[in-house]
């Protein structure tokens, strides 16, 4: 059903981006631009949660029509060559429904946040538009109604990330994040572009072209025209067998090659091996983007896309395989480097990378609703944390260090409470959101039957979730509690998060880390530096930025001699207060039957259940026919509503099995369950029990250098590239061979013409002259013929 | 922007005025005035049009008008200089921008009622004898192929005028007399339909050329000039060779003439000559192209040339290479063309990959975006030779999007370099503090050449990926995927240069105090930028009107049995003779 409505989700920051961009540079009012972002992400979660859970136009709400439909507004049509068509067309189903309102949630809460966090940053209008444009790619991504619109997002938040990451264009680490992060994302893109003609080409081949996600009949574009019909890709796909589990299906052209080349695009946007390196290092960006960018919602982009496109990742055994060990993989890859970072965002960072490994695990197991559960509910308690770390940094003025921090609880009473909920929400406390989803996606993993190493799985992801608690309660412990080492720390160096990483990485002494600032303090005289500290002293907040020249304007040094943390404003405090209640309460949404003791059915998972896959062999010999049932929207229509309920009921298949409730499947819930409350408990119990002796012990220096993945990359690939190019390829074949021959020839043709070279007297203005002699006999003589 | 308005309300009053755009656009007072204006005009038209239908002698003679304006333009600047030099002769370049805008105006209305059905013949076709010992004609019209062609020519001249503004200090009338005699040759080889006039034009472009880089160019400008002539010219030798072929077995140069003749079997190349003279041909436009190996005059032309000579030089005369390989090689020689087609494209994405790798590592900043164009032109003769319509269409498209992006990175090159003369990267850094809206717009088009979805690049790049998929030949997936690769290096030396330029601290003292873009040189990359949104965005309006005439060329390719026809070689009523005999 047609309501254009929607568009405006997508149109509202845009055009927020492009006020700020043009009007906000001029104004230069913090709280004009700041009204205007927030605004502009106002109107689109107001609206989002509208269609979302209001029955529009009488025909349901996008979560909960039955059957399921969604809300679509097509606009035009963007190219159309031979069979190929793309539109320039929106759609919110349950899937979208769900991620537009935690995205525009969240969102909103971050750009309040920021209002706070950017105060008094030079380029606050700059910041304001990136931040805008960025919501505007983002909800492109999620609700664009065909696999290249969400291309655009998909390539529009990477590129949002970049200028973000970039921030602070003066910094070469920032400069040199952002471009990683860039082209990290386009490795990955390469197989987002092949992957979609993949999807084309397969389709083609079955008689019906399209990339579209959604069937699309009578719709009506803005002006009132019809729209022209358009068969759904994926029911198409849903209509075929299922690929062979073989690791020759990858190269065979079929189904598996093009789910697992656009799986190689989630690699680089969800940060999963081999291309997660980006993700920490674009921790240079500003701390809001950090929650908003790079842990609540572009970075879930690549989980989005493998549940969008679960018929076709159903159907792809040998990429679900490979999707399922490279999650796990990741997940304790990245929770055992998380244990080692000093950075208090770095840790954060890692700890996303996990996460997201344990999303690309459930995705790889079939689990889709569990992913998209716990995309939910990380953004919920990761923005919280990233929130929570940005008010410590902020209080701290631009300290990242945890070793230079530590008794700050005394200090920030609201940002401690609320991290301390969003602590116990990733490490898996009963109740808090993470418990759920981390639970859910475990025990699936256990039950999986699409692989038959699931038990490995699980364990891999079991070791992954005692990490976790020991990482972020190391966490909290160095930042929170224990003695107040920012007065000692202070004595050392100034540092902001550059001088920190020196420090971090190279273990220097403070004199070290001063002689690694000595470029940025030339800047400074030292009487500036007397000038700031004084004044950090007598204004509570951001005097500093005043103080700076332009240049260092967002160069932070910590706390000066004798100043104390402080508490951020009520803009900063207030948004981590409800993503707070959220990371307590949001998990409840989805929690299953057997652990709520039959209180709650998962919520969550039968809102998703009509828009996402199931393997089809589950359901054995009338596999296509079932399973275009819950297939896609589009098939959905044909189907009442009862006839579904009715499949509830029935034979169990997949992800349907929380369904019936088998008192064996209940049984072995629980147990799993209450493993897992086990080891979290012992992760946090062990992490207190240690770190609080020793905050700032020694942690392995292979997991402190992060397996050294960066410099393995630097030394295999990036360097030979480099060098080849220049040396090989430029210098020896281009000039040396290429022009070697062309000069060459030039040679022997001026020796050969010795003889000659009387008659000319060697200006090569003259040899020009001749030339246009010729040129102009031969243009007079046709001219002469015309007269003629 | 007026005088176009007046000029479209002169020739269609009443429908103009009706037009409720025109109204929203306007407000009441301008509306009236502009009526007032467009009232004494058009009395004035139907006065002359009493005695003179100057909208049919228009129509009639629309191409040979915008050839011969840039000549009339050019030949006054001359005569004027000569005779009654202007004190100062900065005031000549004045001459050059009126003369060229007007050109773009004129130009406008090739797009009139061309819809996409009608577009699928020559149309403002104009065929008259011209040498008849030799049975030449000049014969000259635009289809669906030529039309965007013509038009991005129109628009980057002025551009091209605007931006040697100040750059251009010495023998100004001869500078300007040369752009305008290139902008002529250069419009006249994307309309010729008689080979030999094609062949002309197509030389008559490389001399303004040659005499741009040589007099105005950089240190090495001779050298470069040098090669640039040679190399371009033996391509073009070896084309005329191939024309004098055609002609000994057709006993014509009309292009649609030959066609006709090979459609009706009436001659029929032996496999060995079409092959033979696909090569003269080929050669020719793949030297122009660049094609990967014949590219290393590319760089030296590029770096050495005045910016307006490198803005000419990536966003048109480039395209003449593909152009010509799409209007000649494919429907004249089409079993020559798929028999040669692997090659090419292996040479093409050698070259996609090579290009982008040798770009990175580039010093020269010029040079890297010269570079990069060997990459990007690769893409184009890679789509070109998918014979599919995504690919050819696509090929299409990534000729004009080449053409606005490339042009407008060496514009916003040569603005730096006009402040700081030098192309060294190293020199730059930082430039984002004293140059916030210049890096803005640097950003802006580099992403755009990158190719980020919703700017321009991103459409050609697409369409010609997938019609690589989707052609025919062996392993096509696999040549796909690696011409894919041509993505990420984008963004790797496009991205790397950007941060080496822009970001980062300032290194040199010389940066800090460095203005940031004019007016004249925000006007100056406007339309390109726009149309960077533009064509990215709503790609459609383009495509339509090129959908016809490509579909002819790819249907006569790349059927096996060498078949297929071309509507224009099909509609003519009569031979050329007749339908001219009947002319007054």
């Amino acid at each position: 059903m047609t309501n254009h409505w929607l568009s405006l989700i997508v149109a509202a920051p845009l055009i927020g981006a492009v006020i700020n961009w043009l009007v906000g540079r001029r104004v230069r009012s913090e709280a004009f631009i700041g009204f205007v972002a927030c605004a502009s992400i106002g109107v689109s979660t107001v609206i989002a949660f509208i269609l979302a859970f209001t029955d529009n136009n009488g025909a349901g709400a996008a979560l909960f029509s039955e059957p399921a439909r969604p809300v679509m507004s097509h606009l035009w049509t963007w190219m159309e060559v031979g069979n190929f068509r793309a539109d320039v067309g929106f759609a919110m189903d349950r899937l979208s429904g769900i991620y537009v309102c935690f995205v525009t949630f969240v969102g909103l809460l971050i750009h309040i946040f920021a209002t706070g966090y950017m105060h008094g940053d030079k380029s606050y209008y700059r910041f304001f538009a990136y931040l805008n444009l960025f919501m505007f790619m983002m909800l492109t991504l999620v609700l664009g109604d065909n696999l290249l619109l969400m291309f655009v997002g998909w390539e529009g938040v990477g590129l949002c990330s970049y200028l973000l990451i970039g921030y602070y264009v003066d910094r070469k680490e920032a400069g040199d994040a952002a471009k990683k992060a860039f082209i990290a994302n386009r490795v990955g893109d390469w197989g987002v572009i092949l992957g979609i003609m993949f999807v084309f080409f397969i389709t083609a081949a079955a008689g019906a072209p399209s990339i579209s996600f959604f069937e699309k009949t009578d719709l009506t574009n803005l002006v009132g025209n019809q729209v022209p019909a358009m068969t759904n890709a994926f029911a198409t796909i849903a209509t075929m067998a299922v690929d062979p589990f073989t690791i020759n299906a990858l190269i065979a052209g079929g189904l598996t090659s093009a789910a697992i080349l656009l799986f190689i695009g989630a690699t680089g946007k969800s940060a999963q091996i081999p291309l997660f390196v980006w993700l920490p290092d674009a921790m240079a960006g500003p701390t809001p983007v950090s929650a908003l960018i790079h842990a609540a919602t572009m970075v879930t982009a690549g989980v989005y896309m493998i549940v969008r496109c679960s018929e076709l990742y159903v159907r792809a055994p040998t990429a679900m395989a490979i999707i399922a060990v490279i999650g796990a993989a990741t997940a304790l890859l990245a929770a055992t480097i998380g244990l080692a970072q000093n950075d208090i965002k770095k840790v954060l960072a890692y700890s996303t990378v996990s996460q997201l490994g344990y999303m690309m695990l459930a995705c790889g197991v079939g689990a889709f609703s569990a992913a998209i559960f716990h995309v939910m509910t990380h953004a919920f308690f990761k923005a919280l944390l990233f929130l929570g770390s940005g008010s410590v940094i902020h209080g701290m003025h631009h300290e990242q260090d945890m070793r230079r921090m530590g008794g700050l609880k005394k200090y920030m009473p609201i940002t401690f409470a609320t991290m301390l909920t969003g602590w116990l929400a990733i490490s898996g406390i009963p109740i808090f959101a993470g418990f759920w989803s981390k639970d859910e996606i475990l025990y699936k993993t256990f039950s999986t039957q699409s692989n038959s190493f699931g038990l490995i799985l699980w364990f891999v992801g079991l070791c992954t979730a005692v990490i976790t608690a020991i990482y972020m309660t190391r966490l909290m412990v160095m930042t929170f509690w224990g003695t107040e080492r920012f007065a000692e720390a202070h004595a050392g160096g100034q540092g902001d998060e550059a001088h920190a990483q020196a420090f971090a990485d190279k273990k220097t002494t403070a004199h070290d880390a001063q002689t690694a600032t000595i470029d940025d303090r030339q800047h400074h005289s030292p009487d500036e530096h007397v000038g700031a500290a004084t004044s950090h002293a007598s204004h509570q907040v951001h005097a500093v930025h005043d103080e700076h020249d332009d240049e260092d304007a967002h160069e932070h040094h910590g706390l000066a001699h004798g100043q104390k943390p402080h508490e951020s404003p009520l803009v900063m405090t207030l948004p981590l207060i409800i993503l707070a209640v959220l990371s307590v309460f949001g998990g409840l949404l989805g929690a299953p039957y057997a652990l709520s003791l039959g209180a709650i059915d998962n919520p969550f998972h039968h809102t998703l259940e009509p828009v996402i896959a199931h393997e089809p062999n589950f359901v054995g010999g009338a596999a296509n026919g079932a399973d275009d049932a819950h297939g896609s929207p589009a098939t959905t229509e044909t189907h009442s509503a009862p006839v579904s309920a009715n499949e509830h009921e029935g034979v169990p298949h997949g992800e349907g099995a929380t369904a019936a409730h088998t008192p064996e499947e209940i049984f072995t819930e629980r147990v799993l369950a209450g493993v897992s409350i086990l080891l979290a408990a012992f992760g946090i119990g062990l992490g207190w029990t240690y770190f609080q002796r020793r905050p700032l012990a020694q942690m392995p220096r292979l997991l402190e250098n992060k397996y050294y993945v960066d410099e393995i990359y630097d030394a295999t690939i990036i360097e030979p590239i480099k060098d080849g190019s220049r040396v090989g390829l430029w210098r020896i074949l281009d000039v040396g061979v290429i022009d070697g021959i062309v000069n060459g020839v030039g040679t022997v043709a001026r020796e050969a013409g010795n003889g000659a070279r009387q008659l000319q007297p060697g200006f090569v203005r003259s040899y020009a002259a001749i030339i246009l002699l010729g040129a102009l006999l031969v243009i007079g003589y046709f001219a002469a013929a015309l007269a003629r | 922007m007026k005088i176009v308005v007046v000029a479209l309300a002169t020739v269609e009053p009443d429908q103009f005025f009706q037009s409720s755009l025109m109204r929203r656009r306007c407000d009441i007072d301008d509306f009236r005035a502009l009526k007032r204006t467009a009232k004494f005009t058009s009395s004035l038209r139907d006065d002359l049009c009493a005695t003179f239908n100057y909208m049919q002698f228009l129509e009639s003679n629309l191409l040979t008008i915008l050839i011969l304006l840039p000549v009339i333009g050019g030949i006054g600047i001359g005569l004027h200089s000569v005779f009654a030099p202007y004190r100062d002769e900065k005031q000549y370049k004045w001459i050059a921008l009126a003369v060229t805008v007007v050109t773009f105006a004129v130009s406008l209305i090739l797009l009139s009622g061309a819809d996409n059905s009608e577009l699928s013949t020559f149309r403002f076709e104009q065929n008259v004898p011209w040498i008849n010992a030799l049975d030449t004609r000049y014969h000259i019209g635009i289809d669906g192929i030529s039309l965007w062609l013509v038009l991005l020519t129109t628009l980057i001249m002025p551009i091209a005028v605007l931006s040697s503004w100040t750059a251009i200090e010495e023998r100004q009338p001869s500078y300007y007399i040369f752009i305008l005699l290139l902008e002529a040759a250069m419009i006249g080889v994307f309309v010729a339909l008689d080979l030999l006039v094609f062949y002309l034009f197509f030389e008559a472009s490389l001399v303004p050329m040659f005499f741009l880089i040589g007099i105005w160019g950089g240190k090495k400008r001779i050298y470069a000039a040098v090669k640039f002539f040679i190399y371009t010219a033996i391509g073009s030798l070896l084309m005329l060779a191939g024309i004098i072929a055609l002609y000994y077995s057709f006993g014509t140069f009309d292009y649609p003439t030959i066609l006709r003749a090979m459609n009706d079997g009436s001659v029929v190349l032996s496999v060995a000559t079409e092959r033979l003279i696909f090569g003269a041909f080929a050669l020719a436009f793949l030297i122009k192209v660049p094609l990967f190996p014949f590219h290393t005059w590319l760089p030296d032309a590029h770096t050495e040339a005045p910016t307006a000579g490198s803005v000419i030089l990536a966003a048109i005369l480039l395209k003449l290479g593909t152009y010509g390989l799409m209007r000649f090689n494919f429907p004249l020689f089409p079993a020559a063309s798929r028999y040669f087609a692997p090659l090419i494209i292996t040479l093409a994405i050698i070259g996609i990959i090579y290009g982008a790798l040798v770009a990175m590592v580039q010093p020269d900043v010029k040079r890297l975006v010269a570079y990069s164009s060997v990459s990007h032109m690769g893409f184009v003769v890679l789509g070109l030779f998918s014979f599919t319509d995504y690919g050819m269409q696509g090929a299409l498209y990534q000729m004009l999007n080449h053409g606005v992006s490339t042009g407008a990175l060496f514009l916003l090159v040569g603005m730096i370099y006009e402040r700081r003369h030098t192309r060294e990267i190293s020199e730059y850094g930082g430039l984002v503090k004293p140059m916030p809206l210049f890096s803005t717009l640097f950003v802006f088009a580099s992403l755009s050449s990158v190719g980020l979805p919703f700017l321009n690049g991103f459409v050609g790049e697409f369409l010609i990926m997938m019609g690589m998929w989707n052609s025919t030949y062996q392993y096509a997936w696999v040549a796909t995927m690696f011409a894919a690769t041509g993505v990420i290096w984008a963004a790797v030396y496009m991205l790397w240069m950007l941060q080496r330029v822009l970001f980062g601290r300032i290194t040199n003292e010389a940066n800090r105090r460095l203005p940031d873009l004019n007016f004249r040189e925000i006007g100056l990359l406007a339309p390109l930028l726009i149309l960077m949104v533009v064509m990215g965005v709503y790609p459609n309006a383009f495509l339509v009107r090129t959908r016809d005439s490509i579909e002819q060329v790819r249907v006569r390719v790349a059927s096996p049995q060498g078949g297929g026809t071309l509507r224009y070689a099909e509609n003519v009523t009569g031979s050329p003779q007749t339908r001219i005999e009947q002319r007054p």
